[in-house]
């Protein structure tokens, strides 16, 4: 399903690859090293056809951190990353100071941490470019199999997700994940038609 | 009628529509008669800049094909006298040497009227 048009679509986009510059930016202060982070892509799908074949998601263990977004329209936000990777990113946010056995320990709050920056950078460059308020929780980490994390989603999710495919790389290594938007489809006529005015304003 | 030498061309060269609109929007607020043509791939910018040779570029850095900064360095390898500025959200400091050592000039997005003033001083500044 894509009931959004092509001008919705691109300017969605953009306004997350604003947002996803700004995340690189930070995260490059962090680890101290060239970050590319990008977001080719933006879908629309029933939360009833998300599962881990559409995401391509084929590890079995999926990291998940989360955020609620509250303003003129709500959002569940949600980033999906597979543990193995996020581990090693975790390795490089800790600018290699634990040794890689014990960086487990440091997965939920480094990943908090990677969430938060990545998510708040793209919700504050809509904040900004469509003129509204946007406030957000904290973030909360969870790691499961990609069954139990993606049928989680689908139980709490109101109708509707918007699917951001992301493209990390760090110190050379390469990590795809997803940001995933939680709508409500009020939530999601809301944002549209904010949207619309702000393409109107162009 | 403006004066023919005060008529220049611009190349936008941005993946999204909806930037290339707004840089369009700002540029001809400021400069109604200069000519404006659009790419939305560093590729063909490319091949329109061997076409038409503008005077002046914007580039944004994160598109599909080959990415901004190398576009850049390719156009001004062979057009040094075309201006460049560079857009983009990524601030990282690895982006603006590059464009630094490209002699562009890096200008942070998003497009607003003032990043798109910023990119048209330098312009005039170079002219």
């Amino acid at each position: 399903m894509n009931p959004l048009s092509e001008l919705q679509l691109d300017a969605l986009t953009e306004i997350f690859n604003i947002g996803a510059g700004r995340a690189a930016s930070s995260l490059s202060e962090i680890v101290g090293d060239e970050v590319k982070l990008s977001v080719p892509c933006v879908q629309l799908y029933q939360s009833t056809e998300i599962n881990a074949d559409i995401l391509s998601l084929n590890s079995s263990r999926l990291g998940a951190v989360k955020q609620s977004f509250n303003g003129p329209f709500h959002a569940d936000a949600m980033l999906l990353f597979t543990e193995d990777r996020a581990l090693e990113i975790v390795h490089d946010i800790m600018n290699s100071q634990v040794g890689v056995e014990d960086v487990a320990e440091f997965e939920q709050e480094a990943m908090c941490e990677l969430g938060n920056i990545i998510l708040n950078a793209c919700l504050s460059s809509m904040a900004d470019m469509l003129d509204v308020t946007l406030n957000s929780s904290l973030p909360v980490y969870s790691v499961g199999t990609a069954e139990v994390v993606l049928r989680q989603i689908v139980s709490e999710s109101p109708s509707l997700m918007l699917v951001l495919h992301i493209d990390l790389n760090i110190e050379k290594r390469h990590l795809q994940g997803y940001l995933v938007f939680l709508l409500s489809s009020s939530s999601l006529q809301k944002l549209l038609a904010h949207i619309d005015r702000f393409i109107a304003g162009i | 009628m403006p004066h023919r030498n005060s008529i220049k061309t611009l190349l936008i060269v941005d993946d999204s529509r909806v930037s290339r609109m707004m840089i369009r929007t700002f540029v001809l607020a400021k400069h109604p008669h200069w000519i404006l043509i659009e790419a939305a791939s560093g590729d063909e910018a490319l091949e329109i800049v061997d076409r038409d040779t503008p005077n002046y570029c914007t580039m944004d850095i994160n598109m599909p094909g080959i990415i901004g900064t190398e576009a850049a360095a390719q156009i001004l390898a062979k057009y040094p006298g075309i201006s460049v500025a560079i857009f983009s959200s990524n601030i990282q400091q690895s982006h603006q040497t590059r464009a630094a050592a490209l002699g562009a000039k890096f200008v942070a997005k998003p497009v607003t009227e003032k990043s798109v003033a910023q990119a048209l001083d330098f312009f005039e500044c170079k002219t």
